[in-house]
């Protein structure tokens, strides 16, 4: 009896190392054949190559945490949910927070990362990237909340508007005083971590009357200080900040790379479904909310209309291929080398390999057509 | 053998070796990654790290006819290096001299009169344990201003600890002593003066030694969260933009800072409580 738990135990650790170390490959990132070493003879023994996504708690990315829940795809290594087997590829989900989910892309520790299209920009100067979807869209989920007894954009003249710099929030402020023809050079945006500027706001801590926040904090400051009020969101400028899934453009060269891409926005698109279809609608909001701030239900519906989800290939291709995009993107650019945050305009490029393979980002919609031809 | 003496020189050459070792790990370590990607920022080569040292040294932006086109003081701080070190360097000084005041005036009561050790020991054991930034809601409220907000931080991060240390050292005050200061005629105040102080003055540079560490980590934690200038905060958004060739500079400045504090106490200490030399 124990002697085949014993060898029962050795086959299925043996079986894991074989597993693991077919994952080598997706793990190294961009290591070249030769310079990995010890991987290359297990290479051969594994079937399926292993990508991994790093992901964090946003509305339109926690499906992808949904997705390992609901097993649609298996985010360990080694294991396959029925969306990796339909595309013969494995998926390693990785969670982290947001900041170090860009720290990680940007040194190669991840395939795909779940990133903005503004602050994609930075990393892509140092690893070429390729958005393949936009996964959903700022409609008021940035906000500009002030205290109440200011009642315009010009009295907040002489005061501190705090949020964290040199991201989404800025240039949600700045393009908002854009469309209202004010001067950004008259205000002062002041950079604080938006959980602590919401806490400030909160208590009602003097000189802290005016914040520029995302969400969760958006509806937690607004339920908490009733008083508080949205002066200006981003559902003036929607399409403007886009959330993305990128993946870097050496992982879509390897081997099954594109199939990889592709079973990412399999998973993402049949989540998304469970959203839209009101049988399952609820429990797949309390899902995604589960870890988003802990968000009830009803605020969720909230929070889905504020983060406006491209939630078929349909409506994201209709984003990646519409005159407007590269006009965004154009804006956004200037943002950021007027604000420190890249130094030299990236060479931007729309369209698959064939039409903008030199652009260090290009926004590719052929990975949603894959996924749409292949229901 | 165990404990077999070392002489100077292989002593000196063996720490070097250390350190020369490291740097060549690091050189190893950023060629193999930029022989996978030769754009990667993240582990920068010596020369991109030269480049970033050059970025934080510069000087900034000057828009012609404002306050800093004119005035050379002015001009200096929009070079990152001098706004962010006064910034923190203010902060961490003064949250440190208020914090070990603050320990060394508990510390002292609490270990002369029990019935003061009956009443802070507990408060203190307990926030002995909570990192500061953890209750950055307290610390909001407690302070009006940004730079207080961190000051508040330092200092209430280090004081508990270090009031234990300080106390507990004044409980260790041989009894003779004390009691053969009241025999030759001596009053309360000399007796903590002469005697205890003297005694304890060694461990509570011990103590500000080994809490410069802490006292920097909680620092970094709080210039995290906001500010326009400070180390944290540069290096918060830095490495947020994958611009690591400013960061790792920022660290070792950091490091150094904290080994020359380090040091300059050993010899404060020495030159102060000449009493125990080689360590009490």
């Amino acid at each position: 009896m124990l002697r085949t738990v014993k060898s029962s135990m050795l086959v299925a650790l043996a079986g894991a190392a074989l597993a693991l170390s077919g994952c080598g490959d997706g793990d190294k990132g961009g290591s070249a054949p030769g310079t990995g070493g010890g991987g290359g003879a297990a290479d051969a023994g594994a079937a399926v190559p292993c990508f991994s996504v790093a992901w964090s708690e946003y509305p339109s990315w926690s499906t992808f945490g949904v997705a390992g829940e609901l097993k649609l795809i298996d985010g360990k290594k080694g294991a396959l949910g029925p969306i990796e087997k339909k595309w013969g590829v494995d998926i390693e989900l990785k969670q982290a927070d947001y900041d170090p989910c860009l720290v990680m892309y940007g040194s190669g520790q991840c395939d795909a990362v779940c990133i903005t299209n503004m602050d994609v920009l930075s990393p892509s100067l140092s690893r070429k990237s390729v958005a393949v979807a936009p996964t959903s869209t700022s409609c008021g989920a940035d906000a500009l909340i002030v205290s109440g007894d200011l009642k315009d954009v010009q009295s907040l003249k002489g005061k501190s508007v705090y949020g964290l710099a040199k991201t989404v929030s800025e240039y949600c402020f700045v393009r908002n005083l854009e469309l209202l023809g004010e001067k950004e050079a008259d205000y002062k945006f002041t950079n604080m971590d938006p959980g602590a500027a919401a806490l400030a706001m909160q208590q009602k801590k003097e000189g802290y009357e005016a914040i520029v926040v995302w969400n969760p904090f958006v509806l937690e400051t607004l339920n908490k200080r009733p008083d508080a009020r949205v002066l200006f969101d981003s559902a003036r400028i929607p399409g403007e900040i886009v959330d993305m899934l990128v993946v870097a453009a050496d992982s879509l060269e390897k081997p099954k790379g594109r199939e990889f891409a592709c079973a990412a926005l399999d998973a993402f698109y049949a989540v998304s479904a469970r959203i839209e279809d009101p049988r399952t609608r609820d429990e797949t909001l309390v899902a995604l909310g589960e870890k988003f701030s802990h968000l009830k239900v009803e605020a969720m519906k909230k929070v889905v209309e504020q983060t406006k989800f491209y939630k078929t290939p349909d409506e994201g291709l209709a984003l990646f291929t519409g005159a407007e995009m590269p006009k965004v993107m154009d804006k956004v650019v200037d943002f950021c080398v007027k604000h420190d945050i890249v130094k030299d305009k990236p060479v931007l490029g729309f369209g698959d390999k064939a039409a903008a393979g030199a652009a260090v980002l290009r926004f590719d919609p052929s990975f949603m057509t894959a996924v749409k031809d292949r229901k | 053998m165990i404990r077999q003496p070392a002489s100077m020189r292989a002593k000196v050459v063996l720490g070097a070796m250390a350190v020369v070792l490291m740097l060549a790990g690091y050189t190893v370590l950023s060629e193999r990654q930029h022989r996978l990607n030769p754009d990667d920022t993240t582990i920068p080569t010596w020369s991109l790290l030269g480049r970033g040292v050059s970025r934080i040294v510069e000087v900034g932006r000057v828009v012609p006819g404002s306050e800093e086109s004119r005035s050379w003081l002015a001009r200096q701080k929009t070079r990152w290096l001098v706004a962010d070190a006064s910034a923190t360097g203010y902060r961490l000084f003064l949250g440190l001299l208020l914090g070990v005041a603050g320990a060394v005036v508990l510390g002292l009561l609490m270990g002369c009169f029990e019935k003061v050790e009956a009443f802070f020991a507990p408060p203190l054991s307990l926030l002995a344990k909570v990192p500061p930034t953890a209750i950055l809601a307290v610390f909001f409220v407690l302070t009006q201003t940004y730079t207080q907000m961190c000051v508040a931080m330092v200092a209430f991060g280090i004081l508990p600890t270090m009031a234990q240390a300080i106390y507990l050292g004044v409980k260790e005050v041989p009894r003779e002593l004390i009691y053969k200061a009241y025999t030759l005629g001596a009053s309360h105040a000399e007796v903590v003066w002469n005697v205890i102080l003297r005694q304890v003055l060694p461990k509570i540079i011990d103590g500000v030694r080994l809490q410069i560490g802490p006292a920097m980590v909680f620092l970094i934690a709080a210039e995290w969260l906001g500010g326009e200038v400070g180390f944290g905060c540069r290096i918060r958004l830095e490495s947020r933009l994958a611009h690591m060739h400013t960061v790792y500079p920022y660290l070792a400045l950091l490091a150094g800072f904290g080994f020359g504090m380090d040091a300059a106490l050993r010899r404060l200490q020495r030159w102060l409580c000449p009493w125990c030399a080689g360590g009490c």
